[in-house]
């Protein structure tokens, strides 16, 4: 009886380990492959993947919200290319004397994927709904300063601001929280920040399939005013380890891998070296600083400052730690911005120099010891950088042997993202990474984080001799309507700034992008958020 | 047998409580404020004003005694919260995910039993034979190796190298083998060594003996007597190793992008989404007391020694 429970208990389980199987492909759904490449049967459907689930769409909120999905349903007034503002659902714009008064001329043949017309009572609709929740998007420079939204007929739509504020159509340019939702995907209370009905919008593209956290399929909108997508779907399968979007890549399951830090730096190269992919790295989308604070008495030295910039080898240390993938960064602000285009001496490395200048600030080698000391005290300071990020602490550990050659004791902490907000919001800390926005957020975003303390930046330049001269150029530049005035005073805030070596610019981030070669026509967007995928081939 | 059972479900009850303390002092002691994490999970730049708001929202501006009579009251309730990340409510969205996550390790624990009481047995026959060395040296690699090495590694040969199998997602039978195949691996290497050990140590007693004497075969020794009782440590193995197939769950859902809990885990942690980090907390705390549960009252069926043994104590 026993032997025939013991074999029962196997049989049992046996059956259950089929059972549990069978369920698997019950619920199976989805068709596995479909878009892989090479498959003649399959429409032209471009497969990649993203970390996350896209979200709720919702087009003016953030995170759980994708920018990817953002960014190809719903479209701004203006767009951001190539450095320069153009028409998007806005046709035309003019602006007053004063700097404050913008009138858009709305596009008339556009329509929403629901079939329905955008009219500038829409986008005064959507308008009202951000403005609704104010406090929630501030960090945006035209949203506190929003006076009135006027909708003055089918196309005209009028935007009243307090102040004249020159970023105010870069802002609107940004893929949220100011783009347009159609009037059915309104709840009933019009209130988007408790949610939206459906992510109705005008971009190319249109959510046709959705799995939660497994994948989303676009298809396109059979009413976009503008050029028609090049494929019939695109995929987004959601794969949150970086290792399994390579090897599901390589297996043939994704056309594309496009974003930053969506794969290691290893695994784009051995991609690259295989041969067998497209690889290619943007132009400069943002600049890697190191800031020192000078409100630390020993940072508020100028030679100091200098010292330790030119105390370390830059470029091997970008190398090194990005294996190439960024690019070795003399200026602040990428020169590809508006108002950044600044000629820069580039920092050489000269240790020599570096000690020099340490020994002019005082700060002398005692005979036996590696720290150097002024006063009895001794030049030791502390670099905080995020823990999560694995290139900072690579950066900071070379930075810690590099200094420790001209007598500098660094010392790295590590800390939760939290704790690195805190800690820079109150200005505690002596030195700091400070990635920079991208476009169309700079240059404003920087010059706005130099004038307004919290961001980490203009409370660490406070010591700055200049600093009252740097805020009232960067004032005035931000409120201008003289184009040729504002690059005047831009150049020379970042010259200065430059010059004062209190922010060291490191490297110059990009973007990563590896397809398959039946990929054609790939092009880096201009906005940093946005997607390649409406203009990309596949053959 | 019936206050036994009452008894060991009782004393769960302190064991959620202390657990709920020990998770609430962390939260308030940790350098994360609940407040600041959801503003910086949202991207919300924290602003006092903002700040204060939130606090005040979440109940952090409250004596610390009330905030915790309070969040009992509300675990009692299955009230796990918001998510900070997609605002809604955290218990709707574990339920939306738990399927996927116990088809996964269901499958494991069936694949795990099934593959190495055969291992174990055949081990165990066939002791310091080529047969238990392989079963050994392969025990021993399972035991040892990351999940989620092993993980890459079924990926590339069987999917890539092979193309047998898709490399990630759920959907159909042939996504479940390989996330259950690393999942099951680690329980297999420790289930055959030990029903290997407990095999032999049975094969050893005076009952054996006696079998044979009355010239039972040999077979039918091992399937009638012996594997019934060295079956039972395999079962409070199972219990005890749930908590970590739990953890092990959730690196193998991130490797090969399946859709369940341990997944929604990860990313609240990437997140600080603290209302989905206690959810988890708690249900693992319930998962494994109640597993440990299952196990001893299994136990009890298999081998009423134990009873007999309870009872005796409570004399």
């Amino acid at each position: 009886m026993f032997a025939s429970k013991g074999k029962r208990l196997l049989q049992g389980l046996l059956v259950l380990l089929v059972i549990s199987m069978a369920a698997a492909g019950c619920s199976s759904n989805t068709t596995e492959k479909s878009s892989a490449a090479g498959d003649p049967q399959a429409t032209k459907t471009i497969t990649m993947a993203w970390p996350r689930d896209i979200g709720p769409m919702n087009p003016h909120l953030y995170n759980p919200s994708q920018l990817l999905a953002q960014s190809m349903i719903y479209e701004p007034l203006v767009s951001y290319q190539d450095g320069k503002l153009v028409p998007a659902l806005a046709e035309s714009w003019t602006l007053s004397q004063d700097g404050k008064v913008y009138t858009f001329k709305i596009r008339s043949n556009v329509k929403f994927s629901d079939g329905t017309a955008f009219t500038a009572q829409l986008v005064k609709k959507n308008m009202d709904a951000v403005l609704h929740n104010k406090k929630l998007h501030t960090w945006l420079g035209v949203i506190p300063l929003i006076e009135k939204t006027e909708a003055l007929d089918d196309t005209t739509f009028r935007l009243t601001l307090t102040e004249s504020y020159y970023p105010a159509l870069y802002d609107l340019a940004v893929v949220r929280p100011v783009r347009f939702l159609g009037e059915a995907g309104f709840p009933e209370d019009g209130d988007t920040s408790k949610g939206i009905r459906s992510p109705i919008g005008t971009g190319p593209w249109v959510l046709s399939e959705y799995k939660k956290d497994e994948s989303a399929t676009f298809t396109p909108n059979p009413y976009y005013w503008g050029d028609k997508p090049k494929v019939d779907k695109v995929v987004v399968k959601v794969i949150p380890d970086a290792q399994t979007r390579v090897l599901s890549f390589e297996k043939g399951d994704l056309d594309l891998i496009y974003g930053e830090g969506l794969i290691s730096y290893d695994a784009y190269k051995e991609l690259e070296s295989s041969g067998k992919y497209v690889t290619k790295l943007s132009e400069p989308v943002a600049t890697r600083n190191l800031v020192l604070n000078t409100m630390n008495a020993k940072l508020a030295d100028l030679k100091v400052r200098q010292a330790l910039s030119m105390g370390f080898n830059k470029e091997a240390m970008v190398e090194g730690v990005t294996l190439g993938l960024e690019e070795k960064a003399d200026n602040i602000l990428p020169p590809n911005l508006p108002y950044t285009n600044i000629k820069v001496s580039p920092v050489k490395y000269d240790v020599e120099q570096a000690n020099a200048l340490l020994d002019e600030a005082g700060w002398k080698l005692p005979s036996g010891v590696g720290v150097r000391e002024k006063h009895g005290q001794q030049l030791e300071l502390e670099l905080m950088y995020d823990k999560a990020d694995q290139t900072m602490k690579a950066m900071a550990e070379t930075l810690q042997a590099e200094w420790a050659g001209i007598g500098v004791n660094l010392k790295i902490t590590g800390v939760e993202l939290t704790v690195y907000i805190q800690r820079r919001k109150a200005n505690e800390f002596d030195m700091n990474f400070y990635s920079t926005f991208g476009a169309p957020y700079d240059p404003h975003s920087f010059m706005t984080a130099v004038v307004q303390p919290g961001y980490g930046v203009s409370d660490t330049l406070a010591a700055l001799p200049m600093k009252a001269e740097i805020d009232k150029k960067i004032k005035a530049g931000m409120a201008t309507t003289d184009d040729n005035a504002r690059t005047g005073l831009f150049s020379s805030v970042l010259t200065t700034l430059q010059e004062q070596s209190s922010i060291l610019p490191i490297s110059y981030i990009k973007q990563m992008a590896v397809y398959r070669d039946n990929v054609t026509e790939f092009k880096f967007p201009s906005n940093r958020d946005e997607y390649p995928l409406q203009g990309t081939k596949k053959n | 047998m019936g206050i036994y059972i009452g008894k060991r479900v009782l004393a769960i009850i302190p064991i959620l409580l202390f657990s709920s303390l020990l998770m609430f002092v962390m939260i308030r002691v940790g350098p994360v404020d609940p407040a600041e994490a959801y503003l910086a999970a949202a991207h919300i730049q924290p602003d006092d004003e903002v700040l204060a708001a939130k606090r005040h929202e979440f109940g952090l501006d409250q004596p610390l005694l009330t905030q915790y009579v309070q969040s009992v009251g509300r675990l009692l309730r299955l009230d796990f919260g918001h998510s900070y990340l997609s605002n809604m409510p955290v218990w709707g969205e574990v339920a939306q995910k738990l399927p996927a996550t116990l088809q996964l390790a269901s499958a494991s624990i069936v694949l795990a039993l099934v593959v190495s009481i055969p291992l174990g047995v055949l081990a165990a026959i066939y002791k310091n034979r080529l047969v238990d060395h392989v079963i050994r040296v392969f025990a021993y690699i399972g035991a040892c190796v990351p999940v989620f090495w092993i993980g890459y590694l079924l990926m590339f040969f069987i999917s890539v190298k092979l193309e047998w199998l898709p490399v990630e997602g759920r959907g159909s039978v042939q996504h479940l083998i390989l996330p259950s195949i690393t999942l099951a691996l680690w329980l297999i290497a420790i289930y055959a060594r030990l029903l290997r050990t407990t095999v032999l140590e049975e094969l050893k007693e005076a009952y054996v003996r006696y079998a044979r004497a009355r010239g039972i075969k040999e077979r039918v020794i091992l399937y009638k007597y012996v594997l019934r009782i060295a079956i039972a440590p395999l079962i409070t193995g199972l219990g005890i190793n749930l908590g970590k197939l739990l953890t092990g769950a959730i690196i193998v859902e991130q490797v090969f992008s399946w859709p369940g809990f341990g997944r929604y885990f990860i990313e609240a942690i990437i997140n600080r989404d603290i209302p989905v980090i206690q959810c988890y907390v708690m249900l693992s705390v319930c998962v494994i007391a109640g597993s440990n549960l299952i196990a001893d009252l299994l136990q009890l069926f298999l081998d009423p020694r134990i009873a007999r043994k309870g009872r005796a104590s409570q004399g």
